[in-house]
Order: C-alpha cells, then structure tokens, then sequence
C-alpha cells in the first residue's frame, strides 16, 4: 500500500501510510521491507497492523484506508466554518510586530459599518457550515465593541432560522474591557482570545502602549474574564520575537503562573509590517525551532511534575499522528484552508482568502482578495482568484511534499508561499514554512519513540 | 458456585407436554404450566404442571421430581430443564444471577486455543427450539439475557428466528450475543439482524491482535480477522451495539497496545472494548503451554491498552481479572464478570478487604491460577 518514509538520523528512519499512520524502523530493517529482503515477523506485524502492507488479496485494509481518509476530510464538505471580522483597524497599541493597526485615528475612516456587517453576516450564512464561528478582530475589536454588540444580535437573530451551532470569539488586548462587556460576553457566551507574549518585560517591550502597562491590562483582563465566565472563556496567543527566543521556559511559566493550561508557541509571521525592519522579525526558522523544542521540553517536564498545560501545535499535530480526527486548524491542512476554511471581511468591506492574505494587502498585494461583502457568496467561492492558489498548492499534488512522508500531518499555505517565494506551492527545499513544520515532525516522532512518557501525552492531547 | 445440573429421579412419572419449566410461586394464576416446588414439610398445592422436591421421599399431588442437593437452591422465578424421562435435571435460568446465558449451538467455525466451550460438530439444532422456549418460560422480571455458543450464528434462520421471537415476547430483554462476528460479513444478514426490534440488543465480538495472521492463528481459522472486522463495521452502519472482547493470553500479550491502537484508529465507533482474562477449561487445559499467563505479568500492558483505549473516548472494562493482580488505578474499570455459578473465592482470599469488589476466580479453572494472587488488606473500599 502507499508508504512513504523519512531518516529520522542515520540509523532509523520513520515510515508512514497514506492517512499517516506511522512507525519507526531501524534503518536495516527498512532496508529489509524496501528491498523485499526479510525483515522481522513484528516488523511486519506491526506493517500490517498500520495499514503500510497487505497481502495480495486482502481488501479490508484498503476500505479501511479509505474510510480513515474520508473521515478525515469530511470536514471539506461543509466548507466555511470560521469568519472573522475585521471590525476596526484603530488600536490603542503599537505592538513591534504589528501589521495592520492604525493609532490615534478617529472613529469612523478605519472602522467596519453597519450595513458593511450585515453584508458580511450575509455571506457567513451563505456557508453551508453546520459550524459557524464569527470571530471579531481588529487593530482592537473593542474601539468598535457597539458594532460586536450588533452583529452577535444580529447574528443570533438569524440563527433563530438557520439554527446552526454558532459560537463568538473576540481577539482582543483586554486592555479595553469593562463591566458592560463582560456583561455581554457572559450573556453571550463570548469566548476571549488575548495576547500575552510571555513575562512583564517582554510583553511590555514586544507590545507598546501608553503607560507601558499592557501586560498588567492582559493579566487582569485574564482574570477578569475567568472570574466572571470561566476558565474555558478566555485563552492567551504568544508571539514569539527575537527576544522571546532565549526565554522560552519564562514564557510558558508566566502561562502557568496566570492558571493558563494552554499555550501555543506561535513563530512571528513574516508578513506586512513584521517583514520590515521594525522589529523582532529577522530570525530564522531553526532559530525558531530550537526555541520550540526547549519551550516543548519545558512544557513537558512541567506535565511529568503534575502541572497540567498543553502546547497546542503539538496537540493540533498529535491529533493527526494518532487519531483520524481533524483538529480544524486552518494553517496545517490540505487543501489549504483559505477561504473554505477561514475567511475575512475587512473593515472596508473587503473579502480576503485569509487574515495573513489581509496583511499582505497593506503592503499593497492584493492576490489574496476575493472581492467584496457586494458579490455572491458563490462568486466569491467559485473565483480563480480562490481555487487556483487552493489547487496550485494542494500537497499531493506539489513537488516535495507529495514524496513527503509528514505530508498526511501537514498542510499547505499558499499565502506563506506567495508572499516568501512569489508562488503557492513553493520551493520546499528553501521553504521556512517546510524547515518548521518538517523540524516539529521529526522532533515529535523523536520523542514518542524514546520517552514513553511524552508519547502517552502526546496521546492524550491526540485524543481531545 | 452454584452447580447447574444434576440426576433426580421421579415419582408419578408421565412424560410432561414440555420439557422446560419456569418454577412458580404457589399462588400463581398460570401454576397448570409451572413447576411448583414442595417446601421442606412436602406441602404444595393442587394443579400444578410438574412438581419438584428438594427431598428423596416426598412428592407432589402430580408428577414429581426429586432434585439431588446439589440443586437445593432451586426456587420460584428459576427456569429448568427436565428430560422426558425425568432422571437428568438443568437449570437453564437463576433468578439470582446477574448473568443467565443460553446456548444456541455447540458448533462453531472457529476453534480457539483458549477456547472454554470446545465446539463438537454433531447436529444440536434443537438447541435453537429449546432456546425459544426458555425464553418463553421466562420469569416476568428477567431483565437480560446473554446468547451464546460455539457460533449462535450457525444457523442464521434459526437464529434471526429466536431473536424475533425474543422481540414479539419480550421486548425489553436485554440481549448480548457472544459471535464471532464472521456471519456479520454478510450485508443483508446484518441488516435483517439490525432490524429485529428488540430495545437494547448488543454483540459481543472478539479481536485478539491487530495483525490478521495472529488473530487467524489464536482463533485457528484462515481470513477469521478480516471476515469479522468486516463483520464490525456492517454492524455499526446498521447502527447495531458492537463490543470488541479481547481475551488476553500468552500469544497476543506483546501486542496488546498494537491492537488498542488499531481500535482506536480504526474501530473507535465500537460501545465498549472488553478486555479479558483467561477462564483455563475448555481447550485452554490441553493448550495450556500456548496460553496461559500470569495476569501479574502483563500488568504493564494491560495499563497501556486500558490507557490508549479509554483516553481515545472508548468504554473500556476488564473483565475475569482478579483485583490484586491489576494495577490499582485499573480497579474502577474491572468489573465482577464471572457468572456467578461459576465464581469462586480461593481460600486465601478471605482476609482481602476488596473481596466484595472483586471479581475473584473461575472455579471452572481449577487449580491454573495466579501464583500471585495476594490478600489486599491496607484498603478500605466503600462497598
Ligand atoms: S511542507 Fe515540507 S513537511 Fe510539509 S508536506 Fe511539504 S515537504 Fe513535507
Ligand atoms: S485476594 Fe482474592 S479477593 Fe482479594 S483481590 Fe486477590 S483474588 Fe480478589
């Protein structure tokens, strides 16, 4: 059946099937399967356990294959689940790594409007999702909360119809939030996803505003939020910048210290402004890598000493090594998740495949613009201007990947591609994207084959 | 223990018009098609279809007959069978029990190693009729019945046939098959089956390694693996209630996180994995050297597949396995599932402090136990 594999080192190798089952070989006994020789009976016991062989006439295996396969992309059918709006550029922040905020502006220029949002909402319907998750950003979506307030009404009230699962996400600073919004969020089951880049001084450094007391905002807001919703309705995003990268376990012990049981050790995105010398951007993906390891190193010997927190790529990329559970993450899939995973309605009414694709747009590449909230959803869905980066960067399909034997992990980012190489697939080879994630890959398969410990947690946050 | 057979003897002998009889209570409107026991003066009353003493001398108004002392626990809402000719007495259902089954069929297309019931090939198939009319003779609060065999499947007529006569009588029934699962590979058999209407009906599938060849090698029969996850997976597109039994033994031990894995991954829709210790009669005595092993050996393995099961959201239970020879955060998963005719507490158990919890040992085993088995006396548990 289809296998394909990757040296681990220069004495074992990883094989893995079609759906990315896998299994770790020392090399000469690969040599043994691959060059029909005579490896061990476990050896291919466990082959064919995985789904890698079968005997000539046996068919369950590949209907099984197959259902493992469909299960795992069935989410494709129902496109669109996720929509985010843009619901202001201002923000009172001047964070190094921004992108795409405006200071000290008035309300009005750079906000989203009423009948811009209905549009919007127009379209999220559109999407045949039985999930449908409206997530508001900015700049700081909460300079323009009376529109949040609007449109999650709005919303509801057609939902009263269209009876989907609908949930809210607000991204936001929390330096903003009062009583009166908290009040909204409880009655509207709300969840509020913040930023906190890791201890006081590198949260305050990475992240200006006036006063200089961003961190302390975040860390009450986090309270706040927790006291009065719960644990579940608040989770914190990191960035991760030239200074994070020798301060990982400081980063995950402030997450553990505010009761966070999460963290996700994002890389700095090499977008927009970030891609400019204004700060904290110009490292490299093994830089990055070596920060992710020892953060994961971190993260694990906090779980061995009784303290619960999941880093959640790795459980985003556990979830696909040990289960055929899509975990819906619209930056590690294939097709790619633009625009029939994640969409965006800009402020001004613009449709953009992805927030990076809105990103690159400020720097005046407009490739990731679909149209506008004025076109048909259809229009929108079925324009080249979408599917062809979706099939030009579709990972069976693309060279590298395709031979890939994580390609069953991985996914493909077409925006990423474009805006580093000025193509959708990409060179793999010279790929950041690629050295990152094939980097993970390794260093998970690593770790579940020698710490038994660490494989059962990656298990367990598989499973979830 | 309770044993479940014996030889009687008779007084006014007329062979009776049925062979299986439910013990009434003496005030019971129906008692013409009953059996009513003589309680220790030899009293009785008048009508009664068949009577049964618990005493050598004493009979009853009508037909009688006298049970050995094995069969003293006999009592009202008990299903026997009694030969026409009245010298051989079963009992086909205790009213007591927590686990009543009825066998379908000695013959079986599988011949496991372990195999506690060892199929013989002869033509049983009275054994489908006589099924129908212990299920008839049942007592009103019998809540579940397990249907078992070598195959209950070997007949498929007969065997759709019981269960809809289960289902047109007694509807609320809780009915577990023990199969293969082999016949399930059969589309349009498992569509008819998933369409009986009985409430909560459920079959109980053994898988013994995630490796074909291994599972065809334990259960001694070529392509058994495939057929019977074939059988699975028609089974839970009908929308019918799968349990996967795993019985745990020397061959497959080293593999038993293989084959968790490969539920989790391929089978996860499963209700409930089941994962057993061994009941050594049967073919397990003269196979013996090919089976058997210590359950306080493979306490690492059985921790590691209870683990990568039950963390994948599956029901996992652990059946047959005697408390201090499982890891003690494993206990609240292993359940008492020794039918209880056949369960037994060795002499050294009795000062354990969980022997109420626990499900103690196969008296059918006889003497093949754990050497390890170990009085608990630091624990107090709530019973
Ligand atoms: S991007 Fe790299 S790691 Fe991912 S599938 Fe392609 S070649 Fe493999
Ligand atoms: S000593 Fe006996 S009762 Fe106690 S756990 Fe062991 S087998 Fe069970």
């Amino acid at each position: 059946m289809p296998l394909r594999f990757h040296s681990l080192d220069s004495d074992r190798v990883v094989v893995s099937n079609l759906v990315g089952e896998h299994l770790v070989l020392a090399r000469a006994e690969f040599d043994e399967v691959v060059s029909a020789g005579t490896p061990s009976p476990e050896t291919l016991s466990t082959m064919r356990a995985r789904h890698m062989i079968r005997l000539p006439d046996e068919t369950l295996p590949v209907e099984l294959l197959a259902m493992k396969l469909r299960t795992q992309k069935r989410r494709l059918a129902d496109m669109t689940s996720l929509h985010m709006f843009v619901v202001t550029l201002r923000c009172e922040h001047t964070c190094r790594y921004c992108q795409v905020s405006r200071q000290g502006t008035e309300r009005g220029e750079y906000d989203m409007s009423q009948d811009t949002a209905e549009a919007a909402l127009r379209h999220v319907f559109a999407s045949p999702s039985p999930q449908l998750k409206i997530e508001f950003q900015g700049g700081e979506s909460l300079l323009n909360f009376e529109l949040i307030r609007w449109i999650v009404e709005r919303a509801e009230e057609i939902n009263e119809l269209e009876r989907r699962d609908l949930a809210f996400v607000i991204a936001t600073n929390l330096a903003l939030i009062d009583d009166e919004m908290l009040d909204f969020c409880e009655a509207h089951r709300i969840v509020l996803s913040t930023s906190l880049d890791g201890p006081e001084d590198l949260h305050d450094h990475n992240r200006r505003r006036p006063g200089q007391d961003s961190w302390q905002r975040a860390v009450d807001g986090i309270e706040r939020v927790r006291d009065r919703l719960g644990t579940d309705y608040v989770s914190a995003l990191m960035t991760t910048t030239e200074e994070s990268l020798e301060r990982p376990e400081a980063i995950i012990d402030s997450y553990v210290d505010l009761g966070l049981t999460g963290i996700f050790l994002r890389p700095i995105s090499p977008y927009g402004f970030a891609l400019r010398l204004r700060g904290g951007g110009q490292y490299d993906a093994k830089r990055w890598l070596e920060f992710y390891k020892r953060g994961l190193a971190h993260i694990i010997e906090l779980n061995r000493a009784g303290t619960p927190i999941t880093e959640i790529y790795a459980a985003i990329i556990a979830k696909k090594m040990f289960s055929n559970n899509d975990p819906a993450y619209v930056d590690l899939t294939s097709p790619a998740g633009i625009g029939i995973g994640g969409i965006v309605y800009n402020y001004d009414g613009s449709i953009y495949a992805s927030d990076e694709g809105r990103m690159l747009a400020e720097s005046d590449d407009q490739t990731f613009k679909l149209g506008t909230v004025d076109d048909s959803w259809t229009d929108i869905m079925s324009s080249n201007r979408l599917l062809s980066p979706l099939w030009e960067s579709y990972t069976l399909s693309s060279p590298g990947c395709d031979q890939c034997a994580f390609e069953p992990w991985c996914g493909s980012d077409p925006t990423f591609h474009h805006a580093t190489m000025g193509d959708f697939a990409g060179h793999k080879t010279f790929s950041a994207f690629c050295t990152r994630n094939m980097g993970i890959f390794t260093h998970l398969v690593e770790l579940a084959d020698s710490d038994p410990y660490a494989r059962d947690l990656l298990w367990t946050w598989g499973q979830r | 223990m309770i044993p479940l057979r014996g030889r009687s003897t008779t007084t006014g002998w007329t062979q009776p018009r049925t062979d299986i009889w439910q013990i009434a209570r003496p005030d019971d409107p129906r008692v013409s098609e009953r059996a009513l026991l003589l309680d220790d003066d030899g009293r009785t009353r008048d009508g009664a279809g068949l009577y049964i003493s618990k005493d050598q001398f004493l009979s009853g108004p009508g037909p009688t007959v006298h049970v050995p002392d094995e069969l003293g626990h006999l009592a009202p809402g008990d299903v026997v069978v009694v030969s026409d000719d009245g010298t051989r007495v079963n009992v086909a259902w205790k009213a007591t029990a927590t686990h009543n089954s009825i066998l379908l069929t000695e013959r079986c297309d599988h011949y496991c190693l372990m195999c506690s019931q060892p199929p013989k090939d002869g033509d049983d198939s009275y054994l489908y009729g006589r099924a129908k009319r212990i299920i008839s003779a049942l007592p009103f609060a019998a809540k579940a019945v397990s249907l078992t065999g070598g195959e209950p499947t070997i007949d498929p007529h007969a065997f759709l046939d019981l269960l809809e006569h289960i289902a047109a009588t007694r509807p609320n029934l809780s009915t577990h098959i023990l199969s293969n699962g082999r016949r399930f590979s059969d589309k349009a058999f498992t569509t008819e089956y998933a369409s009986v209407a009985i409430e909560d009906m459920m079959v109980g599938i053994p898988l013994y390694a995630a490796d074909p060849s291994l599972h065809d090698y334990i259960v001694q029969s070529e392509d058994a693996f495939n057929t019977s996850v074939k059988g699975i997976l028609n089974l839970v597109a009908a929308g019918a209630g799968v349990e996967i039994r795993v019985v745990i033994q020397k061959a497959n031990v080293a593999q038993l996180s293989e084959l968790a894995r490969y539920i989790t991954r391929n089978l996860p829709f499963v209700n409930q994995v089941v994962l057993m210790g061994l009941e050594m009669t049967g073919l397990a005595r003269p196979n013996t050297d090919l089976v058997w092993v210590d359950p306080h050996d493979y306490r690492r393995e059985l921790r590691e597949a209870y683990h990568l099961l039950s963390s994948a959201g599956i029901y996992t239970r652990i059946y047959n396995h005697q408390l201090c020879v499982v890891d003690r955060e494993l206990w609240p998963a292993a359940v008492q599932s020794i039918s209880d005719w056949k369960n037994d507490y060795p002499d050294l158990c009795q000062p354990c402090s969980v022997k109420d919890q626990c499900s103690g040992v196969f008296s059918t085993s006889g003497s093949r136990l754990s050497p390890n088995l170990r009085p608990i006396v630091d624990v107090e548990m709530s019973s």
